[in-house]
């Protein structure tokens, strides 16, 4: 509980004015994965990749939180954010930034992208008018053969109703006329089909190549597809829609409860956003506007190829390798397991001590060969593991239903809601289940986010348990791409705890005391305002203290408040928050000790690590959880310790290394704004680089040696 | 190699399972430990039954208890039930039914069974244990349905009452009496300390008890966590001193006054509990506070054991996996010499008729067959044969065996005392009951029948041998020789009382073992 101490000259830390708002710092980090697009220093097909990412996330961004400050604004819900914001202020400040947001990115794309592909050998031609004679009669029998037959032209009439727009599907509108010039003019629609790719490469003409989005085509040939009527004009548009998706789970219960029981009135499937082609026909799209009934703040008026996410497949188009990135190194061995007997036995290799992994860098590989092996050996008693979103084909999935085959009891938690991933999670569930294993679906209310993994193997000396902690998910996809750390160890305390954990997920009572484990809801948020309070404390009593921590998410309002206070009280914090960050740096009075940087690089950085100084004998935590309210207290989180000196070298490196970042990451300014980290004098630094080049360097230095002694890295500061 | 085993407790508002690893390096080790909630108690207590959907629970229950067994490979497992189950009417069927549709047999434990699975799991922790009892101490063991105070009297248990006054029990009053959380600490004192004013003015009249030993669910957890003790200022020096879970008594007494017990939230974080079991915390808290007043307790330990490592410690003590320093047989027999004094009991003729009965049990050992266990009831028939006669002199028998049924010693089955309860009521009957159709022997087995007999044909000879009460025979030695028990004295008084009225006796002893005793003065008489 909070000390109430007589504060004269300190501020109210919780006023509003000293928070920033989610959305708005949301719209940050999106501003930052663009700024990587635009970044020079990047290859063509990364900015392209940027930018595609940029649209993906403002997509869900829009399905889920500004479906969501729509829905509040439908239920009059009046609570104002962690900023004193109102529903309504809220959106309309989003709308504002959206649309500078999607401004920027289209001329990201015209003015800067567009041009670069030119220069480089690959035209993209704009409208089908651009084609040549050849070009039109190619696209035209690729038309005729394929496109053609999968399309669904529709007309609308007074006998046929306006159709349903599918939820975040291109399409294309036109305004047609009966060629008998009879009747009036008369709406008609077409879905882009899904199913045919979206970007069509035309024969090269000499060593240029040639792109053409299907939707060109498909405009090209409108008159195909409404035989009787002459094309007045068609145009490419899209919808957003806050239909079939629940409610989101970071809003607060009593939201919650309020939309529940205004469910009925909440108009399902009701259309927040309009992206239309900017060249569109004032008709057509009044026609659209009028049927979808959107209002004129959630038309965006795209000047380009409306839906950007088909940048992703000019990446994987061939032959363009050389502009890529190729400076970053991962998925080296991790050193205490770097040679093939090591991995042969990872069990005997974590019985000599902890290993503590930073993925991707060092590979995932061991995580997955963990699961193969304790299916595989016949001493395993059990095998338990949460699983949040896992990978298409699944090798660990695979050796889970191996495990229960063979007669283990394997035990594992799906959590069904992970988002966008229901469907595929209870397929594979499903599965799992066909297979023997014990498939539990977690506790009500609460998603089960942590991962861990709990083997129970029979040994000589008795049973033995290994625990696998991490801060990522058991994805061997993402793996390669995300920054996670990961811990193997089989300490009898962290055994203990993973017991408890898989237990309290199976619905038995919770322990009585946790060893080293500190779980969500129950005890991480108390545990987290107490480490802060701890610095507070020392710093007060004129000890070292310091806070560095590093997450993707930062908005739990005590735990911003905790650590002004922390601020106040002299505290020195450094924090690394990847996206939303409600918090403000360096306000004079209130957190003039704190910087915030964030990082948006080649890899997506998705680790939690978190250091506390504590008079002077530092304490390190990893965590699946950020500094949320949904993670601390509506998931299962679990925060780890880690505990072995060398351990907790290797993460203040870590946290050292990003925090000299000057490539990649953004300070977070007292105004608000994100600046790019300057390196002023000194070298540049990138940190994902270093990590790449340092694993890669770890595997040399060990060689074919049987030394494990790890070299300590020096830290960077 | 070491063996896995697991403990089930069936109790009356949880069933709980612990998983442990008997015999590796570290003797017991606990693997896991398991609770799922279910209230039987207050269905058991109100309507006297277990229904359908309570069994049909329980099962459930215990059939996810048998995947958690498979995950530790366990070989070997042992469940018990409590008062819920034992106190329901249609027990039977209920045991009935969970193994038919689990394959667990539920063994049905008497009070002092389980309560004595309790105290040994207490008396495990040795070196702390024999620290709390060198000063008076008590053993507060809080259930569902009940608590059992057992007093200690210079190292040893001499007595132990039932209080019906568990933490369920209490809650489902003041549920009934709709007795809000503002309320609930004036308003639960007082039915405890009703209950426990009858308890103090018969069994502890003036007494203190520096230490007292807590056995429950709910307070002990806490007890356990130094860091919230630190955190509600309930560490002090002496809990510095002493190991886990002990604390000084006027500091919890301090806490359970001031604990602001509607504030919910607040209380739940910080004592770091579940809300669900908030009332009960309380209640619990309540119960030691109020004993802790009236016997003038210093300092509290809560062990933190539970059934289940009853359970296990006494399979692991089996095993010889563990050994527990405490000697259960003597607080045995200080129990019952404690009860002896109760009713006024003739001590050293008690002593006298000990030693008789033992000389005849050691010498006929290659005839009855019975072992060092039997050995020691015998023992406490003689202390208690003549605890009767406080009630009435002319049912000696009756009187006695109400007593003995009516009393709980620690540390003896409840088949235990009924053997003990026959054998003595056996000692005054004209003849002797054999016959299986007698009301009392009905209930028995074959096994606790026949040891009625052959205890009860012992006690005749002995009590025999001092009919006069004064003590003539003292010192005899017995021989067995051929189908003869040859009682040897060397007396000078004159024993022609014993030798008469010796022969009634000894037909019924020769009737039950086929051996005739008979009295040799070896100074000729």
């Amino acid at each position: 509980m909070a000390k109430k101490e007589k504060k004269t000259n300190v501020p109210d830390l919780r006023n509003p004015a000293y928070y920033e708002n989610r959305e708005l710092s949301w719209i940050a980090f999106d501003e930052r994965c663009l700024h990587e697009a635009r970044n020079e220093d990047n290859p063509l097909m990364e900015r392209l990749k940027f930018l595609s990412i940029t649209a993906s996330n403002l997509d869900e961004f829009f399905m889920v939180r500004v479906a969501s400050l729509k829905d509040m604004v439908d239920a009059e819900y009046k609570k104002r954010d962690i900023a004193g914001l109102t529903a309504s202020e809220q959106l309309e400040r989003v709308e504002t930034k959206l649309h500078q947001f999607v401004d920027e990115q289209y001329a990201t794309w015209n003015k800067m992208l567009l041009p670069l592909l030119t220069e480089n050998g690959i035209e993209v031609i704009r409208s089908a008018r651009e084609l040549t004679e050849e070009d039109e009669a190619f696209v035209d029998r690729y038309f005729d053969e394929f496109i053609y037959p999968v399309l669904t032209p529709m007309a609308v009439d007074s006998s046929r109703p306006f159709p349903l727009i599918r939820n975040m599907t291109l399409n294309i509108g036109a305004l047609v006329t009966k060629k008998d010039g009879s009747g009036e003019t008369e709406f008609a629609t077409v879905q882009v089909p899904g199913g045919i790719g979206r970007v069509f490469e035309l024969p090269p003409e000499g060593d240029r190549r040639r792109l053409v989005l299907l939707e060109e085509i498909i405009l090209r040939n409108m008159p195909k597809l409404f035989m009787n009527y002459d094309i007045v004009c068609a145009a490419t548009y899209r919808v957003g829609r806050n239909a079939d998706l629940s409610i989101d789970e970071d809003e607060a219960e009593d939201l919650l409860k309020e939309i529940e029981k205004q469910l009925k009135m909440r108009q399902w499937g009701r259309a927040i956003r309009l992206e239309v082609d900017r060249d569109i026909d004032g008709r057509l799209l009044s026609h659209i506007r009028g049927e979808l009934a959107v209002e004129e703040h959630e038309i965006y008026r795209i000047d380009g190829p409306l839906d950007l996410t088909f940048l992703m497949k000019y990446y994987s188009l061939s032959g363009l390798d050389s502009l890529k990135e190729h400076r970053y190194v991962s998925k080296q061995p991790v050193p205490a397991l770097s040679r093939e007997e090591d991995l042969r036995d990872i069990f005997a290799k974590i019985r000599e001590g902890d290993i503590l992994m930073h993925h991707p860098y060092e590979t995932f590989d061991p995580v997955v060969r963990f699961v193969e092996q304790a299916a595989a050996d016949d001493d395993v008693l059990a095998i338990k593991q949460t699983l949040y979103r896992v990978s298409g084909n699944s090798p660990i999935i695979a050796a889970l239903a191996r495990a229960a085959e063979r007669g283990k009891q394997v035990s594992v938690l799906v959590e069904l809601k992970a988002r966008f991933d229901e469907e595929h999670n209870i397929v594979w569930a499903k599965m799992l289940e066909q297979a023997g294993c014990h498939v539990i679906y977690g506790l009500v209310g609460l998603k089960t986010h942590c991962k861990i993994t709990l083997v129970v193997r029979r040994e000589e000396d008795g049973i033995r348990r290994y625990v696998h902690l991490a801060t990522g998910n058991y994805n061997d996809s993402t793996a390669k791409l995300y920054t996670d750390i990961g811990l193997f160890t089989c300490e009898e305390d962290y055994g203990e705890d993973a017991t408890a954990v898989f237990n309290m997920l199976s619905g038995y009572s919770e322990p009585v005391v946790w060893n080293k484990l500190c779980l969500a809801p129950l005890w991480l948020k108390t545990r987290i305002l107490t480490l802060i309070r701890r610095e507070t404390d020392n710093a007060r009593a004129g000890l070292p203290a310091r806070i560095i921590a590093k997450m993707n998410s930062l908005c739990h309002e005590d735990v911003i408040a905790a650590l002004y206070e922390a601020s106040c009280a002299g505290v020195k914090i450094d924090l690394i928050v990847r996206g939303i960050c409600c918090l403000k740096a360096g306000v004079p009075g209130v957190s003039e000790n704190i910087t915030v940087r964030s990082i948006v690089g080649n890899f997506l950085e998705h680790s939690r690590i978190f250091c506390f100084e504590n008079a002077g004998n530092p304490e390190y935590f990893c965590s699946s959880a950020d500094w949320m309210p949904r993670n601390l207290e509506r998931r299962v989180e679990i925060m780890f310790p880690v505990e072995k000196e060398q351990q907790k070298q290797k993460l203040r490196h870590i946290l050292d290394t990003e925090l000299a970042d000057t490539e990649k990451a953004h300070l977070l300014q007292a105004d608000g704004r994100y600046v790019p980290a300057m390196n002023g004098d000194g070298p540049a630094v990138n940190s994902q680089k270093i990590f790449g080049d340092e694993a890669e360097q770890a595997v040399k230095h060990r060689g074919g040696s049987d030394s494990r002694v790890f070299e300590p890295r020096t830290a960077i500061e | 190699m070491s063996e896995i085993c697991a403990a089930i407790d069936v109790g009356s508002y949880e069933i709980s399972m612990k998983v442990v690893e008997i015999g590796g390096k570290k003797g017991v080790r606990e693997l896991d430990h398991v609770k799922r909630r279910i209230d039987l108690g207050s269905e058991s207590y109100a309507s006297g039954k277990l229904g359908t959907g309570h069994i049909t629970e329980i099962c459930h229950i215990l059939n996810d208890f048998r995947q958690v067994m498979k995950t530790w490979g366990v070989t070997r497992f042992r469940a018990c039930g409590t008062s819920a189950l034992r106190e329901s009417s249609n027990s039977s069927v209920v045991l009935e039914q969970i193994e038919k549709r689990t394959g667990i047999r539920v063994e049905l434990l008497s009070n002092s069974e389980q309560r004595f699975l309790d105290y040994k799991a207490v008396a495990l922790k040795n070196e702390e244990f024999e620290r709390i009892i060198e000063k008076p101490s008590a053993i507060v063991d809080i259930g569902g349905g009940s608590v059992q105070i057992s007093l200690f009297d210079r190292n040893k248990l001499v007595t132990s009452q039932n209080l019906r006054m568990g933490v369920l029990r209490l809650r489902e009053s003041i549920n009934r009496m709709g007795i809000g959380l503002k309320k609930l600490n004036p308003m639960t004192c007082e039915l405890i300390r009703a209950q426990l004013s009858v308890f103090s003015r018969m069994y502890l009249k003036d007494r203190e008890f520096p230490n007292i030993i807590i056995v429950d669910d709910y307070i002990a957890p806490i007890l356990q966590k130094k860091k919230i003790l630190g955190e509600i200022g309930l560490l002090s020096e002496t809990s510095e001193k002493y190991p886990r879970g002990v604390v000084s008594a006027s500091n919890l007494i301090r806490f359970m006054d001031s604990v602001p017990t509607e504030a919910q939230g607040a209380n739940c974080d910080r004592l770091g509990i579940s809300y669900d079991n908030l009332t009960l915390v309380y209640i619990s808290g309540l119960i030691i506070k109020c004993i802790a007043e009236v016997m003038k307790t210093e300092t509290i330990w809560a062990p933190g054991v539970t059934l289940c490592d009853g359970i296990i410690y006494e399979y692991a003590e089996k095993r010889d996996v563990l050994s527990v320093r405490h000697d259960f047989e003597e607080d045995i027999i200080a129990s019952a010499y404690h009860l002896s004094s109760r009713y006024k009991g003739n001590r050293r003729r008690s002593e006298l008729i000990g030693e008789l009965s033992l000389g005849i049990f050691d010498a006929m050992a290659s005839i009855h067959g019975l072992g060092e266990r039997e050995k020691l009831l015998l023992q406490i028939a003689a202390i208690l044969h003549d605890c009767g006669k406080y009630i009435s002199m002319m049912n000696l028998g009756d009187s006695s065996y109400a007593i003995i049924m009516a009393t709980e010693i620690i540390g003896l089955s409840h088949k235990e005392r009924q053997i003990i309860a026959g054998s003595v009521r056996g000692i005054y009957a004209a003849v002797p009951e054999y016959d299986r159709k007698e009301a009392a022997n009905a209930l028995l087995d074959e096994y606790a029948r026949m040891t009625i007999l052959k205890l009860t044909a012992i006690l005749r000879v002995a009590s025999g041998l001092d009919r006069s009460h004064l003590k003539k025979l003292k010192g005899a030695a017995f021989s067995l020789k051929d189908d003869k028990l040859v009682i040897s004295t060397d007396t000078a008084a004159d024993i022609t009382l014993e030798k008469k009225l010796f022969s009634t006796r000894a037909e019924f002893f020769e009737e039950i073992f086929g051996i005739r005793p008979v009295i040799r003065n070896q100074r000729g008489g």
